[in-house]
Formats: structure tokens, sequence, C-alpha cells
């Protein structure tokens, strides 16, 4: 398996991870303030990914020093697009659910949830077109 | 995107030709990864303009005798 391939496999497991953990937080209580529900999310985002990004660069330094190449760029950039789409579909359905549900911090947690939607889906779509090429 | 690019190429017969050469030392001659060379040499991705032309080059031969065109 390529290099970049483990590594959007291994962030897309923490993005899942540390997104169910933002989600039972925020569940309990959806118009949670912010700082509680997001700062623990982030620290753990933070965190989780420098620790299984140096275990990946200890595991394969060569490649992990390495560039990316054409074809890893071109990835990148499908990949980016589609999860550019998420995001925005799911900020407008986060602004729809503020109209119904007008609740600033709410809203909020919407919109980081498109965030991580999003996030995953981009790890997914680099893994499908790196394993297909073009 | 999951339609292969109508081109075709000599990759694999030439590396073989050339002492056997690895898929990783080409890789790392032309600029591109191990996995780049096998998905070329499978016909699943079409490298770039300067990519082809540097194998063509590291084999000293013509981008032509490297690739060719199969569709319409």
């Amino acid at each position: 398996m390529a290099f970049r391939e483990k590594s959007a496999w291994v962030m897309m497991v923490v993005m899942i991870l540390t997104g169910g953990f933002y989600l039972a937080t925020v569940a309990q209580d959806p118009g949670a303030p912010v700082l509680v529900a997001v700062l623990p999310y982030v620290l753990m985002v933070v965190l989780a990914s420098i620790v299984a990004q140096v275990a990946l660069a200890i595991w394969s330094p060569r490649e992990a020093s390495a560039p990316a190449d054409e074809r890893e760029r071109m990835v990148a950039d499908r990949a980016s697009r589609w999860s550019s789409t998420v995001m925005e579909v799911g900020v407008v359905m986060a602004g729809a659910a503020y109209l119904a549900f007008p609740n600033g911090n709410m809203l909020f947690h919407h919109a980081i949830f498109a965030l991580i939607i999003a996030q995953i889906v981009n790890y997914a779509m680099q893994i499908a077109l790196l394993r297909r090429s073009f | 995107m999951g339609k292969r690019p109508p081109i075709t190429n000599r990759v694999r017969e030439l590396r073989e030709e050339h002492g056997k050469m690895s898929q990783a030392a080409l890789g790392d001659a032309v600029g591109v990864t191990r996995h780049t060379i096998i998905a070329i040499e499978q016909g699943r991705y079409s490298p770039s303009l300067e990519t082809a032309f540097r194998i063509a080059r590291l084999f000293g031969v013509g981008v032509e005798d490297v690739f060719g065109w199969e569709g319409e």
C-alpha cells in the first residue's frame, strides 16, 4: 500500500473516532457551549493526528519525507473538490437548521459536523482514487 | 474516471530490456513513486507529458516508442 494511502486511512480513522466523540458530546446537549464541546475535540484531533503521522513516518521514513508526485497531487486535488461540495451542502443545511432552531451554538456544531464529514469524504476519495488511479 | 485511458505503453518491456530496472528505480529516476509506475504499466494512469519525456529519455528512445494511442 502506498504511503499516501496509508496516511489517508489513518487520518480517516482519526476523523471518524474523534468525530464520534464530538457527536456523542453534542448529542447529550445540542446547544452545548461551543468551547466546552469543541476544545476537547480539537485537542484530540491535533494530538491523534500528530501521533499517527509520527508513527507513519517512523514506519516508512523514506516515503514520508518524499514530496507527493504528480498522480498523488492530482488525487489530492480531486478529493478536495468532492469534499468542498460536501462542505458547501453541509453549511447550507446548517443554515437551514438555524432557521428552524435559531441557536448559535447549534449552528456552530452543525458547521463543525459539515467540516468533519467533508474531511472524511476527502480521505475516502483519496483512498478510492489512489486505488483506481484514473 | 473509471475508464482506462486510450494510451498504451511499453514501460515494462523497456524496463526489462534495461537490465531489469526495478519500478522503484525507474520512479526515483523520473520523479514519481513506485505506485505511479505500477499504475502507468497497468494502463490505469496516463503520465504528464513531462514524465513521459523523462521516461523516454531515460531509456534513450522517443516518446512515441514508449507510448501509443489505441483510441480512434
